[in-house]
């Protein structure tokens, strides 16, 4: 059973992750023009090209994968970009200079990074924002540390970040784009919280475990 | 339907890159642009080698000279610029805080819009872990936004925070001195603008709002946003009045007190207007017993090409007048 992410693990995650942006970029701006402004699926591509071009010089750490990701995100415009640097940051943070990040540590990381976000974006669980994917993902993950599992854990989170993210379709947005739209924005999952889940199933996948159940897409 | 305004671009795309590169070229020795992150910096100055904080600013583009303009001596280190109307990344915040800092920290004026309070934000965080003291004020001048869930938008009063500010720095005041100075500063400031035309964006076949030809703005923001409502065209005596009233008002301000007032144009109000507004704001401030102790007539904030016009008045004591008339040195401030 293996218990820490190492250093080809991670990067699995962010190649499975990348690979996943190109193949859903376009589903994922379908629903930011349902419900915002249309750019978030651009944004990720472009994201996910500076990704692979940071790969290139990024260090061969548990963490160096992450800060190639969290470097691109810094540079991409718009809201969620930006957040989604600083999550990835603290996973980086968690594995610079070591070439694994234990199950506890990668989980301490996780809710880091997800207070990272609720800090400097002002959303709570329940906004319709990638934090309903983010939060009980981060809680399933920390529940799951005591099993020593990696592969479970991260798939527990991607469950419960795949749950949260259907969940969002249900709800009206108080912050972000969508908030302009109101209750037109119901039965439309958020597609921050879309690309979260999409985000832990990579990372569950990288560690062993099965696919995620397909999350839907309104 | 008013037909759009045709700009002098090449590639709609690559306006601001080009503009940065033409900025370049003109204040050679004063500014360096610096691309991928984009920021613009002072040119490096072996007379101003002593540690003191540094001052940096940002936001969209498509309001200048604000903030690029302001970069130099007695003011700013530097100015990130993100694309029109765009907050600029969080890596060009970190990248420019980095390149300024002097080891005695860094303050970062931010006007108060989502995107920018948050890039900063995340810019001050991703620093601080490499020891790099960050502190910012945050711009809320915007008196038509008054009670708004956001809070006030920023505009022409970060031209006097950047001014007082960055004279403070120079002459060695600390980061908390400096925040102080600025919230201070921003506590006494209110501005009220009104548009007469609406903005075209570069390369756009039509401009971003459309407003009769008896209709004015009034309160309309620096991206040509709504604001409070839409008032009569009428002469510039009554049209100025509609922006001194509510912030004569707003800062309760008293015979006797002084101020440092800004009448702003938004992008395509001509200087002799300009000048009027100045005049009818100077007679309404002899009426209520206010001086003008000091003050700017010009376009340094503006909205693109907008038409229109916006006044600004900070509360001013001896020591703000003493910081706004230090010398300064930039390509749109220079005494």
């Amino acid at each position: 059973m293996v218990s820490a992410l190492d250093a080809a693990r991670a990067r699995a995650w962010v190649d499975g992750f990348v690979a996943a942006v190109e193949e859903r970029h376009a589903e994922l701006g379908e629903l930011d023009r349902r419900i915002g402004d249309g750019d978030f699926g651009s944004n990720l591509r472009s994201a996910a090209r500076r990704i692979v071009a940071n790969l290139e010089s990024a260090p061969a750490t548990a963490g160096g994968p992450f800060a190639a990701v969290s470097d691109a995100f810094m540079a991409t415009g718009g809201t969620s970009g930006p957040l989604l640097g600083m999550w990835f940051r603290a996973l980086a943070k968690a594995g610079a200079d070591r070439d694994e990040i234990p199950l506890a540590d990668l989980a301490r990381a996780v809710a880091d990074g997800v207070a990272a976000i609720q800090r400097l974006g002002g959303a709570q669980v329940g906004d319709k924002t990638m934090l309903d994917a983010f939060v009980p993902a981060a809680d399933a993950l920390a529940g799951a540390v005591d099993s020593g599992d990696l592969a479970a854990a991260l798939a527990a989170a991607a469950e419960a970040a795949a749950a949260g993210a259907e969940a969002t379709a249900g709800l009206s947005a108080r912050l972000g784009r969508s908030s302009y739209v109101g209750d037109a924005a119901r039965g439309v999952p958020d597609p921050g919280a879309s690309a979260v889940a999409m985000l832990f199933d990579c990372g569950a996948r990288a560690a062993g475990a099965p696919p995620t159940r397909k999350e839907t897409n309104a | 339907m008013s037909s759009a305004r045709r700009s002098i671009v090449n590639d709609p795309l690559d306006v601001v890159d080009q503009a940065l590169r033409g900025l370049a070229r003109q204040h050679r020795g004063v500014l360096e642009v610096h691309e991928d992150p984009a920021f613009v910096a002072r040119a490096a100055d072996p007379g101003d080698a002593e540690p003191r904080v540094a001052l940096i600013a940002g936001g969209g583009s498509g309001h200048e000279p604000m903030h690029s303009g302001f970069v130099g001596a007695g003011m700013l280190d530097a100015a990130v610029p993100g694309l029109i109307f765009s907050s600029p990344t969080a890596a060009q915040v970190e990248a420019a805080t980095r390149h300024v800092d002097r080891g005695r920290g860094v303050l970062h004026v931010i006007k108060n819009y989502t995107g920018d309070v948050m890039n900063f934000g995340i810019a001050a965080e991703v620093v601080a872990d490499d020891g790099i003291e960050v502190a910012r004020v945050i711009v809320d001048d915007d008196l038509a936004t008054d009670g708004a869930g956001a809070g006030r938008r920023g505009t022409a009063a970060v031209i006097v925070v950047e001014k007082a500010c960055g004279a403070a720095a120079a002459r060695g005041a600390s980061l908390a001195e400096l925040v102080e100075l600025g919230e201070r500063i921003v506590a006494g400031a209110r501005t009220m603008a009104l548009a007469v035309e609406p903005l075209t964006h570069p390369g756009a076949d039509q401009p971003s709002f459309e407003l009769g030809p008896d209709e004015v703005e009034l309160g309309v923001g620096i991206h040509g946003e709504r604001g409070v409502g839409r008032v009569p065209f009428a002469t510039a005596h009554e049209l100025t009045g509609h922006l001194v009233d509510p912030l004569l008002r707003s800062l309760a301000l008293e015979r006797g007190e002084r101020v440092i007032a800004i009448v702003n144009g938004l992008g395509a109000t001509h200087p002799l207007e300009l000048s009027i507004v100045f005049d009818e704001l100077g007679a309404r401030l002899d009426d209520a017993g206010i001086e003008i102790a000091r003050s700017l007539v010009g376009t340094y904030v503006s909205a693109l090409d907008m038409g229109g016009v916006s006044i600004t008045l900070v509360r001013a004591d001896d020591a703000l007048l003493d910081l706004w008339d230090a010398p300064v040195r930039t390509p749109a401030l220079r005494w």
